[in-house]
Formats: C-alpha cells, structure tokens, sequence
C-alpha cells in the first residue's frame, strides 16, 4: 500500500494506490476503505491484481481535509474534478459504490468523455417514486444504547453477516474505526442528510450524456438502496448492461462477497467493447 | 443585587398513553405514531397547560419558560411562540422566556426576529428570547444537514440580534440566510434588545460564543451532580478570558420538582408522574431503551477531532436519566427534587450555594400529573419555598459578587 497527499486549493486530499495497469478511480461508500478501514480490503486488493486501483477519501474522510464549501453533491463534482486535473489522467476507469457510485454517475454524466467504463454498485443518486433510499443517519445511532443491528440490517444482507459483526460491531469498534464511521457520516450529512435524501432529482434526465460501457451491481437485498434504483439505472444510461443482480447479497456487495464482485468487474473491464449486449 | 429568579417551566408532555406505552412502542420521539393522539382526552388539554402557566405568574414566579420540540410526546410546542403570545394576554408580571426557538429548522431567520420583536411588545417588554441550535432529534424532524448546523445556528442568531440594533433596511450578506432587505417591522420593546440565552451542554465552543456576545448560557442537562458546578466554573473561567466577570444570572440551570406536606406524600403524589416522564417522555431523548436520538454518530454537528475526544470516554450503554431503575437513583440524580418544602428547599439551595446558579428553571408539571397535583405543588414550592430561597440567596449573592454588574448585555461585542 502507498498512500499520498495530494494539495488542492480547498484542502488536503488523501489516496491508496496500488497496482498496475488502467487506472481505476475508486469512490468509497458507507462499508469501505476510508469510511471504515485505513487501508484496503480483500475487494480492493483483488482489484488490484489487474488495475491501477486510485481511491481517494472523500473530503473529511480518514486523512483528508474537511471543505466547508461542499453542501450539495454539486460541490463534491467540482472537488473531484480540480482532483482529477491533479492527478492528470485524461481518462479512466470508474467504479463507485453507495454514496461514491452516485459521484460516479454525476461525474460521468458531466464528464463523459473523462470515462473509458463505468462500474456503479448499489448506487444512491436517483429519485424513485415509492423506493426511498434507507436512513441510514437514523440506523447510525445504536439501540439500546450499544446494538448497531439496524445499521447491519441496512448495510449488509443480513444484520447477523459475519462481516457487518465485525466491521460494525455492537458498543465501541476501535476509536479509530469509529472516527472514520463518524467522519463519512459527517461528509455524508453534506449532500445527503437533508431533502433530497442521497439523491439529485435531475440526475436522471441527464444519464443519457454518459457514453461509456456501463454496469450496474446490485445486492439481491440491498436494504438500503431498492433494487429499483439499480433498474432506473440500467434503464438510464444508454450504453448499460442489464442489471447485475448478486445473490445473497445486500448493500455492500464489494465486502459480502468480494471474490465475486471483483471478478464480475474486472471481466467487465477488460472485455473487448461493443459485445455488451 | 437580586435573589435567585425562579421560573416555571411547562414541557406540555402527552400524558393519554396507555400504561403499555413502554412495552409496545420504541420511542417517544419523530417516529412515535401519531395516531395515538386521541381528540376525545386531548381537547382542552393547551388551555389546561396555559392556565398552569397563567397561575405560576399569579403565584410570584419570575417567568414562565416555553421551548420547541417536533413530532413527539415530551412536548407539544411545535410553535413555543404561539403559546407565548397566548401568555402575553394570560399574565402581566413574570418574563415570557421561549428557549427557544431551533433556528436552523426555521427557514428564515427574519421571521424569528419578526415574532420575538411581536412577543416583546405585546407582553410590553417580558420577552427573554432564547435561541438554541436543535438537537438529534430535530435533526431528523425537519432533515437539518447537521455537519454545518452550528455554523447555521450562529449566523441566524447574529442576524437576528444585529436586526434588532442596527437601523434597517441593511443587506445581511451571509452565508446561510443572504437576504436583501432586513428591516423588521415592529422592533422589540426593550433595549437594546431582550435579554438573549443560549442552551448549551458544556461544549467549550458553546460557552466561549455565548460569553463572547454576553448572553446568559443555560445548561440543558437534566441531572445536576458534580456536572453543574464545574459546567457554572468552566464557564466562568471562559467568561474570564472574553475580559468578563461571572455573574449568577448570566447561567441557568433545568430543574425538576415536586412539593407535597410531607416528603412522604410527595413521592406518593407525583411517582406515577415522574415514571411516565421518565419512561415515555425520555424514550428516544435520555434514555438508552429504544433508540436514543439525541446525541451520537448520525447526528455528527461536532466537528471529527472533538469527537474523537468525545469517543475516548464513551461508554457505551452507559445509563442516562431515563434509565434509572428505582427512587435511590432518581434522588441521586438530582434531576427531580422531591418531598416536603423544607426537604426541597434545602436540596434546591445546596445547589444553588454550589453552582452559584442565578437562574433556576423548573418543571412542575412532570409526565401525566394531574393538574391538581400540580398547582399544589406550585403553590407550596411559591408560598413556602421560593421565599426562604429568594432570602438565602440574595445575601449569599451579594456577599459573593459585590459590586459585580448583573445587567444584561450592553449588546453583542463581536
């Protein structure tokens, strides 16, 4: 693992690297490098056998620094991109999860020609009538003053999966831990913990700009973002693959079952273009 | 020099829930179905809580004391000023204290100002308004983005002071609330403007704004142990620092109370209300049964190095007010003092001499109480209490802070 600073006029911003080949931007989510853990997990390192895996922290995330200026997902679009002229790689491979899916597609959407593929897994982002993304702030405050069984239930298939014991455990996880759980709800209060709810209601009219090869992953039972969304997608974006649906699986796909996620990934990426569908 | 002011505070709680309440529902707070409201019993219900207020004044309280809360049964004051106005044509002596409104649920900072400058003039000159930042709770009533909920708060009650002392219209341009035209018609009656308080619970950036602009900091914790003293020196020791001295009625503290003939019939009298208060009301807020909403990583408002102190003396589960499991605990709490007016008395004015508190807010009307119970207790607590208290404290005040200017603030020094 390397880790650097990278020094942009509104603050620092802190990313993994690992591997070679494409680069592949990585943008985290809830269950994830940075929100969670300091470094990476099986899901990223596998990744990374055949990628040039770039993951940033979200601002206030893990080591970067907190910009007061983001109060829409709008502001977090322009962050990324004075980020992306940093780093000077004209084009890319994407791939998102939760909250970092979302970035992904206002990113794309914006910046097609910035995206060689896409890969967004249980992506907030969109407005579905009737299918409201999951509180996940709510979940966050414990019962009975110590059980994070609903945050589980939310963020995995099942609030008794092994992995959401051990990454959320009940009482107090390592201060650590917990500080990088609190500061990716901080960020995500920012664009998301106010009406819309982890959503941009024009997101959806504006996916038809985004011209790379696209797939959308979704867990079976993703208790936090209906399945549904990930059909708005699919259906949206011009150049998608039909949903792909894990079994078994709930919102965090990557950290359920990370085998299969990377490979369903990277046999994405690196298939020849244009035998999609 | 002036004695303790004592105040009488009204939560307005709902007190028609069925004695399964505990058992069934898992909060008392945002979630907690309002179809449990139930018209029948409910009607009449404000007009019996303003009557309870109306008659503090009558009895010789200092003020009468409203604040805000959302979709729960702890409080029924979506609108604290609604209830103020109605006690402006209710009562002719005690302030009217609204503590306060949650500015950043309110969407235009203006209004708040409009309606404080309206309460102030219409209870010629008794408003005491308060301002205060909303917690986790609120958080989630109105979806208020908490990352930059304090910056928000600070900008709202700024514009808010400066539109009532400087001349209008001028443009405020803010962050949060750029507005064009700040020029509130009526202004408030008293200059420079009503006394300002701030609820707080002993965060240091809290106390040193309050202390910067001279308002009186109100300590929001329920229980008062060792906490309130060292909340009352901490912040006098900020208050220092800012080049000003400590004073007893730039601090208030929340109380519970309940006074019956003997200490005996006090707890029979008011225990079924202060469980209901303690089990139903407090379900969500203090209390760690169900989900607490209060204060925790989905309502993260402090910025992430305070919480990663907060985080090294956390105790998970750790028991709050709402989880005591018999009378000896409650006692110890000091949250709600109970028994005869000597017992009270002696209880209230250990607290007093400790914490050097010159503004004591107390409930009386705790949970489900029966209005009789109630004004009973008022009416003892006023006619054999707040007297010896009023006595005691005025003396220990002056001999503690001669020469010490109790005024209030001469206006905001930013």
């Amino acid at each position: 693992m390397s880790g650097r600073f990278l020094d942009l006029k509104q603050g620092k911003v802190w990313l993994l690297e690992n591997g070679r080949g494409t680069p592949l931007l990585y943008l985290h989510g809830f269950v994830d490098v940075h929100s969670i853990k300091e470094s990476w997990m099986p899901f990223h390192e596998l990744l990374a056998t055949g990628f040039r895996v770039i993951a940033p922290a979200h601002p206030g995330c893990s080591q970067s620094d907190e910009n007061k200026d983001i109060e829409a997902i709008e502001d977090v679009i322009f962050h990324y991109l004075e980020f992306l002229d940093r780093l000077k790689i004209p084009q890319f491979d994407l791939v998102g999860s939760c909250v970092g899916g979302w970035i992904a597609a206002e990113l794309a959407a914006r910046h097609p020609e910035k995206i060689r593929k896409m890969v967004l897994i249980g992506a907030t982002g969109l407005f579905v009538q009737g299918a409201l993304i999951g509180d996940v702030f709510m979940m966050a405050q414990p019962e009975r003053g110590s059980s994070y069984a609903g945050l589980r239930q939310m963020l995995f298939s099942d609030h008794d999966h092994p992995k959401a014991w051990e990454l959320f455990p009940d009482g107090m996880g390592e201060i650590e831990d917990e500080l990088r759980r609190y500061q990716m709800l901080r960020f995500g209060s920012r664009i998301g913990f106010k009406p819309p709810y982890f959503y941009n209601r024009p997101l959806a009219n504006r996916l038809h700009r985004i011209t790379a090869p696209v797939l959308v992953i979704w867990g079976e039972h993703d208790h936090m973002v209906p399945l549904s969304h990930g059909e708005a997608y699919a259906n949206s974006i011009p150049q998608a693959q039909p949903l792909k649906v894990i079994p078994k699986a709930g919102h965090s796909v990557h950290v359920e079952h990370p085998e299969l996620a990377a490979q369903v990934i990277s046999d994405f990426l690196t298939a020849k273009a244009g035998n999609s569908r | 020099m002036q004695p303790v002011q004592l105040f009488c505070w009204h939560f307005m709680a709902y007190p028609y829930l069925a004695k399964n309440f505990d058992q069934v529902h898992e909060t008392g707070w945002v979630t907690v179905p309002n179809s449990l409201w139930d018209n029948k019993k409910a009607r009449g219900l404000y007009q019996e809580y303003i009557d309870q207020l109306a008659y503090a004044d009558e009895l010789g309280f200092d003020g009468m004391v409203l604040n805000e809360h959302h979709q729960n049964i702890y409080g029924l004051m979506p609108s604290p000023n609604i209830i103020a106005a109605a006690l402006t044509q209710r009562s002719t002596r005690g302030k009217i204290v609204v503590l306060g409104n949650l500015l950043p649920l309110h969407m235009n900072p203006l209004r708040v100002a409009e309606e404080y400058a309206m309460l102030d003039q219409m209870s010629n000159g008794r408003l005491i308004a308060g301002f205060a930042p909303g917690g986790g709770p609120e958080t989630f009533n109105y979806d208020i983005p908490s990352a930059d909920s304090r910056e928000k708060f600070w900008e709202a009650a700024d514009l808010i002071v400066r539109s009532w002392t400087e001349d209008g219209p001028f443009a405020h341009e803010g962050r949060y609330f750029p507005l064009r035209y700040v020029n509130p018609w009526p202004k408030p009656l008293q200059t420079p403007y009503p006394p300002v308080w701030i609820p707080g619970s002993r965060s240091p950036s809290t106390m040193t704004e309050v202390a910067k602009r001279g308002y009186c900091y109100f300590l929001s914790s329920r229980s008062h142990g060792g906490e309130t003293h060292r909340a009352q020196q901490e912040f006098a020791a900020v208050l220092e620092k800012h080049g000003h001295r400590y004073q007893p009625f730039r601090f208030g503290i929340l109380m519970s109370a309940y006074v019956a003939e003997s200490d005996r019939q006090a707890r029979e009298e008011c225990e079924e209300g202060v469980w209901y208060f303690l089990k139903n009301c407090l379900k969500g807020h203090l209390r760690r049964e169900g989900r607490q909403l209060t204060f925790g990583p989905g309502v993260p408002y402090i910025p992430a190095p305070a919480w990663k102190e907060y985080l090294k003396n956390y105790k998970p589960g750790r028991k709050l007010l709402g989880d005591v499991e018999n009378w000896e605990e409650l006692e110890a709490s000091q949250s709600i003092i109970v028994g005869s007016p000597e017992t009270v008395y002696q209880r209230i004015w250990n607290l007093i001499e400790r914490a050097k508190v010159g503004n004591l807010l107390i409930q009386f009307h705790i949970g489900n109480m029966p209005k009789e119970l109630a004004l009973k207790s008022m009416t003892l607590f006023a006619e054999q209490v707040a007297p010896r208290l009023r006595e005691s404290s005025l003396s220990f005040f002056e001999q503690e802070f001669s020469g010490v200017n109790i005024e209030q603030q001469k206006g905001a020094s930013l």
